[in-house]
């Protein structure tokens, strides 16, 4: 059994508003073990990134607030640090890469820089060191050392989330959250940038949290998955769980709503419905409303989170054995 | 002559930059025939999007002809092209920043009912609205909502309702989408699809995503650098991809699948720059199979039969 690197566990975060409060994030619990990769799929507004940025430390306050749970890094609640212990943390053992490379970089710095920033603030080298390790983390995520000392506009969406994921990777963290990170670039730029990460985790043995909405980004890199519905985990488990035995009706329907290159289907079969508004959450399973096997339970009570086989977690009444057995079908 | 209902011939825009033309569209050919659909695919900056505005006369192309129905559109002076804008709508990308925030739901779908004057009477307009709204699966109850308001899902279904307002019957689909939740993905896909089957619409449906064009058209053009590098049947396309930049876009779609992990064709590079580009097949400076001769003449189309064309100067031997 590998080491747990982070452990999270009720972790709830709400947004105090003017309309109310926002429960972004309810009772999330997690696990990362070292040198793995960890996928959190959903939707928008399912609450995968305020979950990132509450282990970042850098969930907006106000508006936002952390009210419950821990964050353990080994065996430190990096909740319970101040501002400038955390930031003793940032970027040197969890860092992030952010979904959109055109706004993440600093467009007045050169690229080196602002590597070489990150590096001088963590590492107490000089300044010509840190260029230097600046110019050997940009060839390792093959950016040719001659462009170091180009501007972000004068590189493509591809070279700058490169540049953002050196950036990230400069302090040799521990843990790397990457936020949907291919999101914004092209289909042919995005394997590239899968290909360099998958070569990096298994060199560095890093251990990732890889956030997505593509069911097949995941299945390219992740060990483990968690599916996040309306700021709940609904279904966690191994990559083969996930993907060979969904039990929960959402995760079904989001296999069922991606036309498959492989199969032919005159109609797709989505998921009926909208997410529902995370300042107004209906009771009971937040699913019930879009769920195809809902009955009157599920509108009242909550299901628990337990364990239907080793490591595999599901969130629904079905696996509960509460409602008259009607089998889910695999990807509806 | 042709019989054909949609007939594209040698469509080419340029645009003008300080660093000179910018070639968007380059010499695309294509054909569709009615109640079909055709998918444009491709990469950032091929042209797609261009190639979608140029079929709604909402650019002028700098060189080429439109045949629809049997007519050149791009003939036609701005009185006599009236009444083509009723036959010819387009589906943006963004609903975000494709309707006008002070309009309600009526109002935006009405407007083209307006324009066109298409109802004498105040309670046939707002008939035709309601009538709108439940052929895209808008509630009657937002019809007083601003776009603000609502969900991408809803304001891309008031986007389609705009768009069928006039009873068009050619509808380009411009990433309607992309800028889409996958759950809400589906759902309006199956809403075109539906909707096609019902009215016979014919569709232009660019994306950069294959997935999705192939479940959803007949026919796939896929560009590169504002030319068609290959074009073919849908089927035959996925089966037998011929031209390199092709088969690499295929496999480089991540699959949701684990037992089916192919190959991947990595390519080296990025898109080279549209601006007066060189005399040499556009692809060759990413392409695997490049050789001395790809990077010195434009490689002509080869039709392979079958409706499979490939612009590659070495199809024969790859």
């Amino acid at each position: 059994m590998q080491k747990k690197l982070l452990e999270i566990k009720d972790l709830t975060i709400k947004f105090h508003t003017d309309d109310g409060v926002v429960e972004a994030v309810n009772k999330v619990s997690l696990t990362v073990h070292e040198g793995e990769t960890l996928g959190i799929v959903g939707e928008t507004g399912a609450g995968k990134t305020t979950t990132a940025l509450g282990i970042m430390g850098l969930v907006d306050c106000p508006p936002g607030r952390i009210e419950g749970g821990k964050i353990m890094l080994d065996d430190r609640d990096i909740l319970q640090l101040d501002e400038d212990e955390f930031r003793k943390l940032r970027g040197k053992e969890i860092s992030m890469i952010f979904q959109d490379p055109m706004t993440a970089l600093n467009p007045v710095f050169t690229v080196v820089d602002q590597i070489a920033e990150v590096i001088a603030n963590h590492q107490q080298l000089g300044e010509k060191e840190a260029e230097q390790k600046a110019i050997e983390m940009l060839e390792l995520v093959r950016i040719p050392a001659e462009r170091a000392y180009e501007y972000p506009h004068q590189f493509s969406g591809g070279m700058k989330q490169r540049v953002v994921i050196a950036i990230a990777l400069a302090c040799n963290p521990r843990l790397l959250i990457a936020d949907e990170p291919t999101t914004a670039l092209d289909v042919t730029i995005q394997a590239q940038v899968l290909e360099l990460m998958k070569d990096l985790k298994t060199r560095s043995k890093t251990s990732m949290i890889l956030i997505t909405h593509d069911l097949g980004v995941v299945s390219e890199i992740c060990d483990q998955v968690a599916i996040m519905y309306a700021g709940e985990i609904v279904e966690s488990g191994s990559l083969e769980d996930i993907f060979e035995n969904p039990l929960h009706p959402y995760t079904n329907g989001l296999f069922g709503s991606i036309p498959d290159i492989d199969k032919e289907v005159e109609f797709l079969s989505p998921i009926e419905g909208l997410v529902p508004d995370p300042s107004d959450l209906p009771k009971g399973c937040k699913f019930h409303p879009r769920c195809k096997y809902a009955q009157h339970l599920c509108s009242v009570e909550e299901p628990v989170f337990q364990e239907y086989s080793p490591g595999h977690y599901a969130k629904c009444f079905v696996y509960e054995g509460k409602l008259p057995a009607k089998e889910v079908k695999k990807y509806e | 002559m042709s019989n054909h209902y949609i007939e594209v011939k040698n469509l080419k825009k340029y645009f003008q930059t300080p660093g000179g033309n910018l070639h968007a569209v380059d010499g695309v050919n294509f054909t569709i025939d009615k109640g079909k659909t055709i998918g444009i695919v491709g990469e950032s900056g091929c042209g797609k999007s261009t190639t979608g505005r140029l079929m709604t006369m909402l650019l002028e192309p700098t060189e080429g002809e439109i045949f629809f129905d049997g007519k050149d559109i791009t003939k036609l002076t701005p009185k006599e092209m009236v009444e083509y804008r009723k036959k010819i709508q387009i589906i943006f990308q963004d609903p975000f920043s494709s309707l006008n925030p002070r309009k309600t739901v009526f109002h935006s779908i009405a407007e083209p009912l307006e324009i066109h004057k298409v109802y004498a009477t105040k309670a046939e307009k707002e008939n035709r609205v309601y009538e709108l709204m439940e052929l895209v699966g808008l509630s009657d109850r937002f019809v007083n909502s601003y776009p603000h308001e609502l969900d991408g899902g809803r304001r891309q279904r008031i986007g389609i309702a705009r768009a069928l307002a006039l009873s068009p019957e050619f509808i380009v689909c411009d990433e309607p989408v992309s800028a889409l939740d996958v759950s809400i993905q589906a759902q309006i896909l199956n809403l075109l699809k539906k909707l096609q089957l019902q009215f016979g619409y014919t569709y232009m449906f660019i994306t950069h995503d294959l997935s999705v064009v192939k479940h959803f058209s007949e026919e796939i053009m896929v560009m590169y650098l504002g030319q068609m590098v290959e074009k073919a049947p849908v089927k035959e396309l996925f089966a037998n991809p011929r031209h390199p930049y092709t088969q690499a876009l295929l496999s480089a779609i991540p699959v949701p699948n684990l037992k089916k992990k192919k190959e991947r064709i990595l390519l080296q590079g990025e898109i080279t720059s549209p601006i007066n580009p060189r005399q040499e097949c556009r692809f060759a400076a990413r392409c695997s199979f490049a050789t001395e001769q790809c990077r010195k003449e434009v490689p002509d189309i080869t039709d392979l039969g079958g409706g499979h064309s490939v612009r590659c100067l070495r199809i024969h031997e790859i």
